[in-house]
């Protein structure tokens, strides 16, 4: 009997990027097949190419042995395939029922809406899934995130969907939750329906899955049935051949205790986002974070430098408690920032390079009359070009003629003009060459032995490793390691770490 | 600081449209442009000129930026000068009030759209509303006059022969001023920036807030000025002055190469456009055409030139600027 | 809305509590009495005559068609700032026709064909196009003026032949005028189906979340223009009985309608970003606005009150929005 989903040889690229090489995978119902890797291994363009959102630029889809085209969500959803994202679409203001039924609504014999019809259907499948009824009828911004998820669920069942994959969907969940998520897992899989599960809680997936599809690089590099199953496996076949073989020039060490840090965190929080983070940072140090997507590290930094208030905790400066409001007050007291997205959050999109390099030290470059210093401003402008090696035509080009790496630099670059203690980056060569991807880490090495302390936000292992002097790990929103020794097996802990398995 | 290249094809297109518009003028009518029409021509077209300089600022700050009030300012203000005036105020006491009032409404607007989030058409909507009924009730629904004679220079005078006064000291510098402020000042700096990425420039530590409170506050300050001007010009004061200036103003800042999407625009461009409508305007008049087809004609100008807009680029920047607002 | 409906729908008690929505109309409602209440006392009773009475109750009917169609506009994020030009535009094409001696029925098809064109072509350049929708309209405002003014030559039109219209106006039921009657049960027809036809909840989504809805299927750019054609059509019959009550065609008609019937809207409790608000809700908030018209006259508060009042109620409406949409979130 063919498999309900066959994907064979899908390869997909964006622009200079290869997403997914050649990557083969074979989808059963009734079964839960696992997809595993690290961040940026593919794993979500593969979820989209079989939602029907990207298409691939080689390679074949077969149904039940039939070959498919899945030229948009549309059709994915006709041929019963259904996803539960972590950021579900759905209609704030409108209930849950109609947030469920609003593409295929039922109709009484009047034409009308038929509520009563839609709650009947829907009823037996909220009792499976234990979900309240009376929530039915509440506009779905009033609900938690775990129940919103259960609707996404809910709406699947409903529309028979044959597919279900699940996107991290435990990232969201108590623990209470999960074990209920569990249970309706092991339903849908009685019921007959695939389930594809992409997470990177491995022993969670040690419970639930049936098979297994490693992705590296956007690489299947390895598929394990149920009996073949195991974390260390796992946790090999993720970091890649290439890890072992990796010599990266580490040197972890504890900082130097006798001065005082410059940048301390203490017990910092937001509901929903993290806890208890307690961080140190020396001058002249490097210190890594590393975590999987969701572990909360881009919200604790985001919140360091004033874009987003925490709850709770405290920041101090140089041995100073300092409030932190907004960017500008973190920019004051020698905090920079740049942003994980560079395209929405970092670039001016069709402003020129000089307008984006100055766009921190602007206020430095003030000439008569309130006005910004020409000379000044082209002063630096060849300063960093020089410095960071960065490619253009013109200073008054817009930016968005760069290469990515040199982007990435400009953004760098107007952080470097500035006169700050610390340097948060976050994920700093993402969408980057591989030349610029060093001659970034030369730089933040650099830029260390000068004195100043760098936190470096990265889901780049290698990264990490080259660069850092210490590294932290973060796992739903904790700090739960801590490395400031050279060892062993160090990429395999961190890892493991990352994933939420053991500890320090 | 903007890539001088691309302003001039921007600006080329303009200053086309002007020489059309005049050419067509003249054969339509023999000395439409003469010198003394000019002149006749800048004593209005400066109003509308100032005016339009403070939309095109709040406009570029992007955000979903826009003042509908603009008219009711330019009406309050000027009624409650001549209020003012007529009650026995010492002239430059009043005209010193009626601004300062005009900056306050440019600050109410500027509040409600940062501070409490109010979307900038329903709040200007809204203080539209309330100025043009201030108005309507300080004047009893009818025009005040009874201004002192010294106070006609603002409106009526002339330098240097016969060049109104208004343009010399008043618009020009103006322009200088705003062009200036635009193109060279640090504040300038940080409104392209928060016009062009609302995350980034926060994120770059710029205040945004504060950025569009200050055009908004500019604007208040502009209409209050065109208003002083508006009543000058005609010693008398009117409560309903200024119907048509928010169709005007938004008009003259998009076609004066303003994005409605933020980021872009120029002093330059925005009096370039002001020439093209001032023209425009005077012409009608000349050939008797209403006031009433000249708006119409406007709106036609202003769908096509948004339709512009669009077709060359706008859908991208529309898509990054809703990434940027879900990001952060 | 959805609450409301949802409320009534299952019947429950529990549901009814979570209705914020419920709740404000109910505000509105009580409000409603207050002033009414007010009024009779302050007046003397005057309120009530007759005159006063029906001439309120149908300056209400007129904002409240044109509500209806732009509390649609408003929930999918949009607005329509032309529709007193649009008003003006029918009322004009009515008085060209009646001038010509044209039958009624064509008089009334030419006035909702006109509604529906001007209708469309906002829909068409503000869903194909993607030209933001507040300068569709103020650009559409002055172009349809213009019409106005060329197509009336400057003079004024009085060949109107709204004799039906005028029956409409004068014909009473229980001392109310029957176009009132009228507009209330397009005003619950028209909700009844936004609550329980697809389409109406399809709208609803479109306000809500425009990507999902693309992403879904669903054809939005279609749905988009037919609110604003339906909007357009909605205004042409708000002409049509504003004619009954009196038949004289200027170029300055329906100037500033739109703003009351945006005051309306959004005083009705929709969000102005979209997503949310209720027919019901913009049927009350004409009620609420046209009383404060209502009482600046009786009391003989000066006119120019008006607009002040409407504006601050206008604030004070958006701003209880923002703060319901940030109670219940997550």
């Amino acid at each position: 009997m063919p498999h309900l989903l066959e994907l064979v040889d899908i390869s997909k690229s964006f622009g200079g990027t290869h997403a997914l090489k050649s990557v083969s995978i074979s989808l059963q119902a009734g079964k839960l097949h696992a997809i595993v890797g690290e961040n940026g291994a593919g794993k979500s363009t593969l979820i989209k190419t079989i939602m029907g959102v990207h298409q691939p630029d080689a390679g074949q889809m077969f149904v039940e042995g039939e070959p498919v085209k899945i030229a948009n969500p549309s059709v994915a959803r006709k041929l019963g395939f259904s996803a539960v994202f972590q950021d579900p679409l759905t209609y704030p203001h409108l209930s849950v029922l109609e947030n469920i039924f609003l593409t295929d609504p039922i109709l009484n014999k009047m034409g009308n809406l038929d509520f009563a019809a839609m709650e009947r259907k829907i009823k037996p499948y909220c009792e499976q899934l234990g979900f309240d009824v009376k929530l039915l009828h509440r506009e779905i911004r009033t609900l938690r995130l775990g129940h919103r998820q259960l609707v996404t669920i809910l709406k699947a069942l409903v529309e028979d969907a044959r597919l279900i994959i699940f996107d991290e969907p435990t990232a969201i969940l108590s623990a209470g939750e999960i074990d209920h998520l569990f249970k309706i897992i092991d339903y849908l899989k009685k019921n007959n329906r695939a389930v594809v599960y992409i997470s990177h809680r491995l022993e969670e997936l040690m419970r639930i899955a049936d098979e297994a599809t490693i992705l590296t690089d956007g690489r299947t590099v390895g598929h394990r049935t149920k009996e073949e199953l195991s974390i260390d496996d796992l946790l090999t076949k993720m970091s890649g051949k290439d890890m072992r073989d990796y010599q990266p020039d580490v040197r972890l060490s504890k900082p130097d205790g006798s001065r005082q840090p410059v940048v301390e965190v203490k017990q910092l929080g937001k509901q929903g986002q993290f806890e208890n983070i307690d961080m140190q940072i020396w001058p002249g140090e490097v210190l890594g974070v590393y975590g999987q997507v969701g572990a909360g590290r881009s919200e604790v930094a985001l919140s360091m430098f004033g874009m987003r208030a925490a709850d709770r905790g405290e920041v101090w400066i140089e041995g100073r408690k300092v409030k932190i409001k907004h960017p500008k007050d973190a920019i004051s007291k020698g905090i920079g920032y740049l942003p994980e997205d560079r395209k929405s959050q970092g670039v001016f999109s069709f402003q020129s390079i000089s307008n984006n390099l100055i766009s921190v030290v602007f206020r430095k470059l003030r000439g008569p009359l309130f006005s910004l210093n020409r000379r000044k401003t082209n002063e630096l402008m060849e300063k960093y070009q020089k410095i960071l090696s960065i490619k253009y035509g013109a200073p008054s080009d817009p930016i968005s003629s760069l290469s990515g790496g040199n982007q990435q630099k400009v953004v760098l670059g107007r952080w470097m003009a500035e006169d700050l203690k610390l340097l948060i980056l976050d994920e700093p060569t993402q969408g980057v060459d591989v030349m610029t991807k060093r001659q970034i880490h030369d730089l933040i090495k650099s830029l260390a032995a000068e004195g100043l302390a760098v936190l470096v936000i990265s889901s780049d292992l290698p990264e990490l490793l080259s660069v850092s002097s210490r590294i932290l790990v973060m796992n739903r929103g904790r700090i739960v390691a801590e490395y400031d020794e050279t060892q062993d097996d160090l990429a395999q802990k961190l890892l493991s770490s990352a994933v939420g398995i053991g500890g320090k | 600081m903007k890539s001088f290249g691309k302003s001039l094809n921007q600006y080329l297109a303009l200053i086309i449209l002007i020489v059309i518009v005049v050419v067509g003028a003249n054969m339509l009518y023999p000395g439409a442009t003469s010198i003394d029409n000019i002149y006749s021509m800048s004593t209005f077209g400066v109003e509308i000129g100032l005016i339009a300089l403070g939309m095109t600022l709040i406009i570029m700050a992007g955000g979903g930026g826009i003042d509908l009030s603009v008219g009711a300012i330019y009406a309050l203000t000027q009624i409650i000068a001549a209020y003012l005036m007529a009650e026995g105020v010492n002239m430059w006491a009043a005209v010193g009030i009626a601004i300062l009032s005009g900056v306050f409404m440019g600050f109410v607007n500027g509040y409600m759209v940062t501070k409490l989030r109010i979307p900038a058409i329903i709040a200007t909507l809204a203080t539209m509303y309330v100025f043009n009924g201030l108005a309507l009730l300080i004047s009893n629904g009818v025009n005040i006059a009874g201004m002192p004679e010294e106070f006609a220079i603002f409106g009526q005078g002339v330098m240097f022969g016969n060049i109104p006064f208004q343009f010399i000291a008043i618009y020009l510098p103006a322009l200088i001023i705003i062009g200036y402020l635009l193109s060279r000042s640090l504040f300038g700096y940080q409104l392209y920036l928060t016009g062009t990425n609302d995350a980034s420039a926060k994120l770059a530590g710029i205040n945004t807030d504060r950025v569009r409170l200050i055009t908004y506050m500019l604007t208040g300050l502009l209409c209050a000025i065109a208003g002083i001007i508006g009543s000058s010009r005609l010693l008398t004061a009117r409560p309903d002055a200024g119907d048509i200036m928010n169709l005007q103003a938004v008009t003259i800042a998009v076609l004066g190469g303003a994005s409605i999407f933020g980021g872009r625009g120029t002093v330059i461009g925005t009096f370039l456009s002001t020439i093209v409508i001032t023209l425009l305007a005077y012409i009608c008049n000349l050939i008797n055409i209403n006031a009433v087809m000249q708006t119409g004609a406007i709106g036609i100008i202003l769908i096509v030139i948004t339709l512009g807009q669009n077709n060359f680029g706008g859908l991208k920047r529309l898509k990054s600027v809703f990434l940027a607002r879900k990001a952060v | 809305m959805s609450q409301t409906t949802a409320a009534t729908r299952s019947g429950s008690m529990e549901s009814l509590k979570h209705s914020f929505l419920m709740k404000y109309e109910f505000i509105l409602f009580v409000l409603i009495a207050l002033i009414v209440l007010f009024l009779s006392i302050t007046t003397d009773g005057n309120f009530w005559n007759q005159g006063n009475l029906s001439s309120v109750l149908v300056s209400v009917s007129i904002v409240s068609i044109a509500a209806v169609g732009a509390t649609l506009v408003i929930i999918t994020s949009g607005i329509d700032i032309s529709a007193g030009s649009v008003l003006g535009l029918t009322a004009t094409v009515v008085a060209l026709g009646g001038q010509h001696g044209l039958p009624l029925w064509l008089i009334i098809v030419s006035a909702l064909a006109t509604g529906c064109i001007a209708g469309f072509i906002n829909g068409y350049l503000i869903a194909v196009h993607k030209v933001p929708a507040i300068i569709v309209t103020l650009g559409t405002l002055s172009i349809w003026r213009s019409a106005v003014f060329m197509l009336l030559g400057g003079s004024w039109g009085t060949d109107i032949p709204m004799e039906f219209s005028e029956w409409f106006i004068m014909t009473k039921l229980a001392g109310v005028p029957l176009i009132f009657w009228l507009v209330i049960v397009l005003v619950l027809v028209s909700g009844y189906m936004m609550n329980n036809r697809k389409w109406g909840r399809y709208i609803y989504a479109l306000g809500n979340n425009e990507e999902a809805t693309v992403f879904a299927g669903l054809p939005t750019k279609r749905l988009l223009v037919f609110i604003y054609v339906i909007a357009g059509l909605l205004v042409a019959v708000s002409a049509l009985v504003s004619l009954g009550q009196s038949p004289i065609v200027q170029s300055s008609s329906g100037q500033g309608f739109e703003l009351s019937v945006i005051a309306a809207v959004v005083i009705g409790g929709a969000s102005i970003s979209g997503g949310r608000g209720s027919i019901m809700g913009a049927f009350l908030g004409a009620i609420l606005v046209e009383l404060v018209r209502n009482a600046v006259i009786l009391l003989h508060i000066q006119p120019f009150w008006t607009g002040v009042v409407m504006g601050v109620m206008i604030i004070i409406a958006v701003l209880v929005s923002l703060s319901r949409d940030k109670g219940g979130a997550n």
